[in-house]
């Protein structure tokens, strides 16, 4: 702002910002790479007026002042256009010479995040990183007392199942008397969650389903990854890819129509169909893609014209009980591939998991149930959403599996956990966790996003601002300018260093278990914490 | 060498089987005592024939027969020999550091782990793995393993070092002569091996060929082999090249990991094959996806510069009701065009020094870009005086259509100055002896030095000849006016005082009287004076009653008074009391009387509480309201014919009225040529000024002021007010962005009419927006590059 305008309320100091620019006069070259690569365009050029006062002798001359300017950066203090911390700046500085960093205190521009009555509303993350999974540890070690295992040595076949798993007999008798037996899928037990064709740039998810495909075919990896909510594009249902894809129905249902068109087409079936009620970082809440971001290639996709907005409400709208919600979709989608693929709902981890799990017992379609935590991450939402809304995922899997223990079917109907899995970079860990817990497989998203791409996002509201478009790694974005960033190429490379690196720590969990071939799925014998309360309500250890 | 000393041990006694404690015992004791050959009959026992320790050169022979138990040979030393006759339980020659072991048979799992040094020969195949954990300490020959059969399973797992040969005889798995998954975290050592194979690990074992002195130690030892399982006559079938081949542990550098295919292989090769060309999406777009930089230039740049050079309005021009170009004027002065800047004032006003250098509040200084900044603003006033010597334009031929203007003061002046201008006869008529309204009659002189208003009132009849003063008019000779003429403009100001209806209201003196004839020198004044109602009006007042000896003035008004400007600033110097809120009940012989009471003692009461227009010669047809002339936009009565301009219309300052008649003279100039609405100035063409008066006014954020001192306070001389102008909104040529740009993009064009432009190479910008920034003029925007995708 001007140094000497009137302030309004939402007048700001840079000392009030979250991100505040620190920009060194002596090392800038003054290139512009930084003004011209903001996001947010937060900083600018500044023109700095400079006086110097010469004081002769006292008494023999005057003293002077001489004014003179200098350049600089300057961070904008508006509130629209805060710095964001994702540091791109300081990515293309070549002299180190700015950067953004955190403020200490607690900033005064969220309390101005509503102008216009328009509460905050951002992509990203919870912007917490506590983290109960980060705190399990894996107790049990054996080295003496069972065959200890090699992580490096010995053979391990990490697998999980996707689908109704019958009984033996029961599938037997299944066969013999109905004719059919539940579909089941045997696939790597860590997947890529849903994350739309619109959510994600074109680069980003050409760049994903690469690296799944490079994961299945050369290195033969069962890894699957979500398709979101956006549709698939024609040439993928048509290809052999898509038995490494579970195509995801939301209440938007964009793109089902050309996925049904497709049918007729395709090779291979999906590995699964996934429904999707809710999403961990959002529960109750749905999304809706602006129309300035339907671009051509999106609409195509989705089967909508361009230009229009496309919203996801939070709630399917020809579904008003649980019964009806479950039995009539599961029913629906089993039938669109001849009942060959699972089906399986997804919804927010919340009170109401252990309803859904109860009735899902009961459905002979279901092939599953997956589960998204609160510390799931979303291209857009509001702030309040994000931050207040939704239940840790870990008592959630954990009530719904011994809810099953207790039916007997905890072999019968896989949970997926998902929602902050390694949100502070213990990826493995944390799916070993929700795997001791009761998980059958975990999904990813975030994880993926900023170990494969490059997302700046973290859990200390860094970035965040893929909802704008203007992602500035090309992640989230669907300007060729900020997507072209991103090589699809390069995206798929990482997402098989991580899948490589990740099957390497999770058997370092595995061997001393003695576990090599079957997942331990609900092995919470081997889990202890050194919190109470968090003991007790998880039922594992409680170990000091 | 003399006769050998032989001990013979039993692994079985007459009390059962000796533990191995006890027989480990009695065989260091044999060896201690200097058994060169100990017998053992085993039982099982553990560790046998290890750790005997001798003078180097004292060899010992251990024979096995029976059952030699687990870890036979463990701990061997160099002078050991170790005849197994039979098969080896587990773990033979582990750790084994320089014995040599023969065992007559197989070997059953982890044969050699851990061997460090020393030979073991196998006359059959071993277990699972064998020759694991070896190592090779380079003070010593390496270890050697030599198996006549086959391997188990996991052979050769973390192997650093020493030499395993399998010869593949009678093996247990024909089809596979190293067991499944050989040489998984090898990092040291070679297998040779004769048959077929079924996987190693490529991580960690690379098969090379065998060279010639390979052959030859291969060969030799193969001999020895044979010799020490006494299977000589296998030589020849063994001793065959071309079926032998070997496994070397990879080096660290060479340990990258197992070949696989690169990920641009498997876009290429197999993604793109399945797909089709371009991927997922080359059937949706043929846009270029190929990775980009960060910063790019061009096309892919998010943000590019426009020159918006004179695309906006500078504020000072923006804020002068009279639309006065006056950001142009300084550029001719900084162009040393003085004579320009000075004459051009000429084509906007007939009063450029009355007004703008004395009696204007100067609304174009109060816009000034530099006040937003804390900087004195350019100050209009040296330019404005120096209007008294400005040239007329050059009148162009009448036209022959004729207007009338009621009244001779500004507004008056104004419509008919451009409508000569325009080439359009323009007849004034006024009430007062002297033209120039109030201007003339009623402003004191202290405001204004009389010869300067005088010499603009000469160039006004100089080019005005038709002005005809003392003409009161009726409604009767307004119709004939208006039948005479094309059209009439009413401009005749607000000449009848406003008083308030209180008792004794007839003891003050209305302020535009007091003001005329105090010009005239004809006021008599007390020495206490009050004025009801403080505004600049009573201010003028106030002084001019100074100057006639008035000793206590006090100006009362009913709210916080609206003096403004230099005629409050006098009237302050002169040490008038300003008092508000004050409501007069009556005016009496001694004073004001106020409502609370309060007695103001006054020899003079002046009221100065806004005048109305006197518009007794207005017929019906031309609508009013509270007493001003109601006209639209284009200063247009009711009556099409008829238009009304100044304080007739609203009070205002004398350049509103200036104004006025310019945008009244347009209108009508237009009504007449039956041209579409411009706002073409006349007389300007003989001028470089360049501006459309439609612009919008540009944005005070987009200047840069830093450029200027702040601790300049005055100014002194034309040049000097020139050169603290910020230019806003047209570009000064100052050259601070083609300095600035990074990447040298912009271009300065010199142009055929003599001027030049801005332009940027977009092939070297980046959009950084660092010329917009630095811009003192505001003429750069950076725009969102046009849409992609």
């Amino acid at each position: 702002m001007p140094a000497n305008s009137a302030v309004t309320p939402s007048t700001l100091s840079q000392r009030d910002l979250p991100w505040q620019i620190h920009w060194d006069l002596h090392t800038c070259t003054l290139c512009g790479r930084c003004t011209a690569v903001c996001p947010v365009n937060a900083i600018e050029l500044g023109v700095f007026r400079k006086r110097n006062i010469n004081v002769p002798p006292l008494g023999s001359q005057k003293p002077s002042s001489e004014s003179s300017v200098y350049y600089g950066i300057r961070q904008r203090t508006a509130p629209a256009y805060a710095c964001v911390g994702c540091s791109m700046c300081n990515l293309v500085c070549p002299n180190n010479s700015i950067q953004a960093l955190k403020s200490e205190t607690t900033d005064m521009l969220r309390f101005h995040r509503d102008q216009g009555g328009q509460p905050r509303t951002r992509g990203g993350r919870r912007n917490l990183s506590d983290s109960v999974l980060d705190q399990i540890k894996f107790m049990r070690i054996s080295m003496l007392t069972d065959p200890a295992l090699d992580a490096g040595r010995h053979e391990f076949e990490i697998r999980t199942l996707i689908g109704r798993i019958l009984p033996p007999a029961q599938a037997i008798k299944a066969g013999q008397e109905n004719g059919w037996v539940p579909p089941v899928r045997e696939i790597y037990p860590l997947m890529i969650g849903g994350m739309s064709f619109g959510a994600l740039s074109p680069s980003m998810w050409e760049g994903l389903q690469m690296g799944v495909a490079y994961l299945n075919e050369e290195l033969k990896m069962p890894v699957r990854i979500c398709s979101g909510e956006g549709g698939c594009p024609p040439r993928l249902l048509r290809s052999r890819f898509l038995k490494y894809v579970i195509l995801q129905i939301a209440s938007g249902y964009f793109g089902w129509d050309e996925i049904i068109h497709s049918v007729p087409q395709m090779k291979e079936d999906p590995c699964a169909v996934e429904i999707k009620y809710g999403q961990g970082a959002k529960p109750g809440d749905g999304g809706l893609l602006q129309w300035h971001k339907v671009n051509r290639l999106i609409a195509a996709i989705r089967g909508v014209p361009p230009g229009v907005s496309l919203p996801s409400p939070p709630t399917h709208q020809t579904k008003y009980s649980i019964e009806e919600a479950v039995a009539k979709m599961i029913q629906s989608m089993s039938m669109a591939w001849g009942f060959r693929v699972p089906v399986y709902p997804k919804i927010s981890a919340s009170s109401t998991s252990l309803a859904v799990m109860n009735n899902l017992t009961r459905n002979p379609y279901a092939a599953g149930l997956a589960i998204d935590g609160e510390d799931g991450g979303t291209g857009a939402a509001y702030n309040v959403s994000m931050n207040h809304m939704g239940h840790p995922v870990a008592s959630n899997i954990r009530d719904c599996y011994l809810n099953l223990v207790g039916l007997g079917k905890q072999n019968e109907l896989p949970i997926i956990a998902g929602g902050g899995t390694g949100k502070n970079g213990n990826l493995a860990s944390n799916t070993a966790a929700l795997i001791m817990l009761g998980a059958s497989a975990v999904q990813i998203g975030k994880y993926i996003m900023q170990a494969a791409a490059g997302c700046l996002g973290t859990e200390g509201d860094r970035c965040n601002i893929c909802n704008i478009g203007r992602c500035p790694k090309g992640i989230t974005s669907q300007d060729p300018r900020l997507y072209r960033r991103l090589d699809p190429e390069k995206v798929a490379e990482r997402v098989v260093d991580v899948y490589l690196g990740f099957d390497i720590e999770l058997k370092k969990i595995l061997a001393p278990l003695g576990r090599s071939t079957s997942l331990p799925i609900g092995m919470s014998d081997a889990l202890g914490i050194a919190d109470k309360a968090a003991a007790e309500r998880l039922k594992i250890n409680y170990v000091v | 060498m003399g006769r050998v000393k032989t001990v013979r041990l039993r692994g079985k006694d007459e009390n059962g089987r000796v533990p191995s404690r006890i027989l480990e015992e009695r065989i260091q004791e044999a060896a201690g005592k200097g058994a060169g050959r100990i017998e053992i009959d085993a039982l099982g026992q553990h560790g046998l024939g290890g750790r005997i320790f001798k003078p180097e050169g004292e060899k010992t022979r251990v024979i096995i027969t029976g059952s030699s138990g687990q870890r036979a040979g463990a701990m061997g030393l160099p002078g050991t020999s170790i005849e197994i006759h039979g098969p080896a339980s587990d773990d033979v020659g582990w750790l084994n550091a320089g014995a040599e072991i023969v065992v007559r048979g197989h070997a059953t799992n982890g044969a050699c782990n851990a061997m460090a040094q020393g030979r073991v020969y196998i006359d059959g195949s071993i277990g699972a793995r064998g020759m694991t954990m070896t190592k090779f300490n380079p003070r010593f020959e390496p270890p050697e393993l030599w198996v006549l059969g086959s391997a188990g399973d996991y052979f050769a797992e973390f192997m650093a070092g020493g030499v395993a040969v399998v010869c593949g005889h009678e093996p247990q798995d024909p089809s596979n002569v190293l067991g499944y998954r050989p040489c998984v975290g090898m990092v040291g050592g070679r297998i040779f091996f004769r048959g077929p194979l079924k996987g190693y690990s490529q991580a960690d074992a690379r098969l090379v060929p065998i060279s010639d002195d390979d052959w030859d130690w291969l060969c030799s030892g193969l001999k020895v082999f044979l010799d020490r399982i006494r299977r000589g006559a296998l030589y020849k079938k063994l001793c065959q090249r071309g079926e032998w081949q070997c496994l070397a542990a990879r080096s660290p550098m060479e340990k990258v990991g197992a070949r696989r295919r690169s990920m641009a292989e498997f876009r290429s090769q197999v993604w793109d094959i399945e797909l089709g060309k371009n991927g997922l999406i080359g059937d949706l777009t043929d846009l270029d996806r190929s990775p980009v930089s960060l910063v790019p230039t061009g096309d892919l740049r998010r943000y590019a510069p426009v020159w918006e050079h004179k695309k906006y309005m500078a504020p000072c021009q923006s804020a002068c009701p009279t639309g006065m170009p006056v950001q142009e004027r300084w550029r001719l002065i900084r162009e040393g065009r003085v004579d320009e800047a000075v004459d051009v004032a000429l084509a906007f006003t007939p009063f450029p020094a009355s007004i703008c250098g004395y009696l204007c509040p100067n609304l174009c200084m109060q816009g000034c870009t530099r006040a937003t900044g804390s900087l004195q603003p350019v100050d209009i006033t040296v330019l404005g005086r120096e209007g008294t010597g400005a040239r007329v334009p050059d009148l162009p031929p009448l036209s022959g259509s004729r207007i009338a203007v009621i009244g001779g003061g500004p507004a008056g002046i104004s419509v008919a100055w451009q409508l000569r201008l325009k080439g359009h006869e323009a007849v004034i008529y006024d009430l007062e002896k002297v033209l120039g309204g109030k201007m003339s009659t009623a402003i004191p002189q202290h405001r204004i030095p009389p010869h300067v208003l005088e010499a603009e009132l000469d160039r006004v009849r100089q080019v005005l000849p038709g002005i005809h003063l003392q003409q009161a008019l009726s409604s009767r000779e307004f119709e004939q006016l208006k039948a005479d003429f094309d059209f009439v403009v009413i401009a005749a100001g607000a000449s009848k005082p406003r008083t308030i209806p209180i008792p004794g209201s007839e003891r003050s003196i209305p302020a535009l009287i007091f003001l005329k004839e105090a010009r005239q020198g004809r006021q008599k004044v007390g020495s206490r004076l009050v004025i009801i109602g403080a505004g600049n009006v009573g201010c003028d007042v106030a002084v001019e009653a100074h100057r006639l000896g008035a000793k206590e003035i006090t100006l009362i008004d009913i709210q916080e008074p609206a003096s403004f400007g230099k005629e409050r600033e006098e009237a302050a110097k002169i040490g008038a009391v300003f008092r508000y809120p004050c409501f007069t009940r009556e005016i009496t012989g001694e004073g004001v009387l106020l409502t609370s009471g309060e007695l103001i003692p006054a020899d003079t009461v002046v009221i100065s509480i806004g005048d109305l227009p006197d518009l007794e010669f207005l017929p019906p047809s031309i609508a009013t309201d509270r007493g001003f002339i109601v006209v639209d936009e284009q200063n247009r009565t009711s009556d099409p014919r008829v238009f009304a301009i100044g304080d007739a219309v609203r009070p205002g300052l004398l350049t509103d009225a200036i104004g006025a008649g310019r945008r009244a003279a347009t209108f009508i100039d237009q009504l007449l040529r039956g041209r579409e609405m411009d706002m073409e100035q006349p007389g300007l063409h003989s001028f470089s000024t360049e501006y459309s008066e439609t612009s919008e006014p540009i944005d005070y954020s987009r200047m840069t002021l830093e450029y200027f001192d702040p601790r300049i306070t005055g100014y002194n001389g034309l040049e000097s007010c020139a050169s603290q102008c910020s230019s806003c909104g047209s570009c000064m040529d100052c050259g601070v962005c083609e300095t600035l740009c990074p990447s040298g993009a912009i271009e300065r064009k010199e142009l055929p009419d003599g001027g030049f432009e801005r332009t940027v190479r977009e092939d070297r910008c980046i959009g950084c927006g660092f010329c917009g920034q630095s811009c003192p003029c505001g003429g750069w925007d950076l725009v969102e590059n046009f849409p992609m995708g």
